[in-house]
């Protein structure tokens, strides 16, 4: 039993002994032909992947201009999409002011110039996309959609001068692919205008929709 | 305004540009391709939780990447199998970051994707936010970008618009920033820049000129980052605006943002 152990040991010692001697003398003898690969070794590149976070639209719509009746608007917006339920908008709209039912009435001269009726506004807005969900369609075809509430502050221009605008609102988008949504939103334009001599808060109702295309 | 807004439509064009860029619009594209090494991978039919699940993707199968929205990934199974009618067996669907981390790439290693992070907030290229505050006594709001050349130092590019009683004004401005400790959750920084402001007396006031001066400001902030890619900013600059009346206005502004970094 001892030799056998003792016969065990020697014989993988002399293996080891040997082997690199041997290997090193096959080394010598034949010089070692490194074969480079014709293998293009790919990875998934994380950076190729196409990214659509921005969304990108026009809008049409009717706005509601305190004292100066209702017009329709025409605008774009922005969407950068931050999360699932976040996402920054901007957008910039223009309308125009009707008369005031008292210069309709009185029949005098108009208060403002045409310039001046002018209506422009630009918001920077948060939103949040709050009811996420799917919208059917009869029995077989759904939508992905969206409830969301948008907030946030820009500037109206309006009677001459650019007027502090707070602004919220709620919106539906509806993914009629991955790419194209449907929006329809309802917005408060809210601000203080010293217009008419006093300073009073001016609400101005928004009623638009539009289509927008994610990049 | 109108200004302001054609800058900051700069920005957000500028910010367009690059994801195109890293999308491959322009370069040659290659299907990406990856298994599933997990036991299964869940496919929803929209890039949100709130979407259903209605296809599982079992360990083994190839799957395709197409695309990304937020912490989304479209992704399209490959199964050779056609059917006798020509159509395949394919499924396109959405997975969550998380799931598409742990799929193996051709070269048979771990995806390892990773939604930001407080460690890419020190590592950001690009950043943009809006800003809401006050400019000496009028209210003052404001989008910027800005572009990291390193993790310490940046330059930005900003447009306001202020609203007061007796006057309204539109800036832009340039700075350099500086931020000694990019890996801490609050970073604070250091701005210096420069540019021009527009003040436009209100219309109801007796006639004055609109009036452009050029501006310089000093100013000191911190950067809190929040979660994902959001952060808050809270900052504090002194401008001097160089009037061509006999003294120069000293005004000071503070303001609290939102940010994105890219």
């Amino acid at each position: 039993m001892e030799n056998w152990t003792k016969r065990i040991f020697l014989t993988a010692t002399l293996l080891c002994l040997v082997t690199p001697v041997h290997l090193a003398y096959a080394q010598e003898k034949k010089p070692v032909q490194v074969i480079e690969p014709d293998l293009e070794r790919r990875s998934t590149k994380i950076a190729d992947i196409d990214t659509e976070n921005i969304e990108i639209g026009v809008f049409h719509g009717i706005i509601s201009i305190e004292d100066f009746s209702s017009n329709t608007v025409t605008g774009a917006r922005v969407a950068y999409h931050l999360t699932e339920d976040l996402f920054f908008e901007g957008s910039y709209g223009s309308s125009e002011g009707d008369l005031t039912s008292f210069e309709k009435l009185s029949g005098g001269s108009p208060l403002l110039s045409d310039e001046d009726r002018e209506y422009t506004y630009y918001d920077i807005s948060l939103g949040w996309n709050f009811l996420p969900s799917e919208t059917f369609v009869g029995k077989k075809l759904a939508f992905n959609s969206a409830f969301y509430v948008i907030g946030g502050v820009g500037s109206t221009k309006f009677a001459g001068d650019n007027w502090f605008t707070v602004s919220i609102g709620v919106g539906y988008r509806l993914l009629m692919t991955d790419m194209i949504a449907w929006h329809v939103d309802m917005k408060d334009r809210v601000f203080d205008r010293d217009t008419l001599g006093k300073e009073e808060l001016s609400n101005n109702l928004e009623f638009t929709t539009g289509i927008t295309v994610f990049f | 305004m109108i200004r302001c807004f054609i800058i900051s439509l700069v920005v957000v064009l500028s910010t367009i540009t690059k994801t195109v860029y890293a999308g491959g619009w322009f370069g040659d594209k290659e299907d990406i391709l990856a298994v599933v090494a997990d036991a299964y991978i869940e496919m929803r039919t929209g890039p949100g939780r709130a979407y259903p699940v209605f296809y599982i993707a079992e360990r083994g199968d190839t799957i395709e990447i197409l695309k990304q929205r937020t912490d989304w990934f479209k992704i399209r199974t490959r199964k050779l199998a056609t059917r006798s009618d020509g159509t395949d067996n394919n499924k396109e669907g959405w997975a969550y970051v998380d799931d598409v981390a742990r799929l193996l790439d051709t070269s048979g290693q771990l995806i390892g994707l990773d939604h930001p992070q407080l460690a890419d907030f020190s590592q950001r290229d690009w950043e943009g936010g809006m800003m809401l505050g006050s400019f000496g006594s009028t209210d003052e709001i404001s989008v910027y970008g800005a572009y990291h050349f390193t993790a310490h130092l940046s330059v930005e590019l900003s447009a306001s618009e202020s609203f007061g009683n007796i006057s309204n004004g539109a800036a832009a401005s340039l700075s350099i920033v500086h931020q000694p400790f990019p890996h801490l959750r609050y970073s604070p920084f250091f701005t210096l820049g420069g540019g021009v402001r527009k003040t436009e007396p209100k219309s109801n006031l007796v006639s004055t000129e609109d009036r452009t001066d050029d501006t310089v400001n000093v100013g000191a902030g911190v950067r809190i980052y929040l979660t994902r890619s959001l952060l808050i900013r809270l900052q504090y600059k002194n401008h001097v605006v160089l009037t061509s009346r006999d003294d120069d206005e000293e005004v000071e502004e503070w303001k609290i943002g939102l940010s994105a970094f890219f």
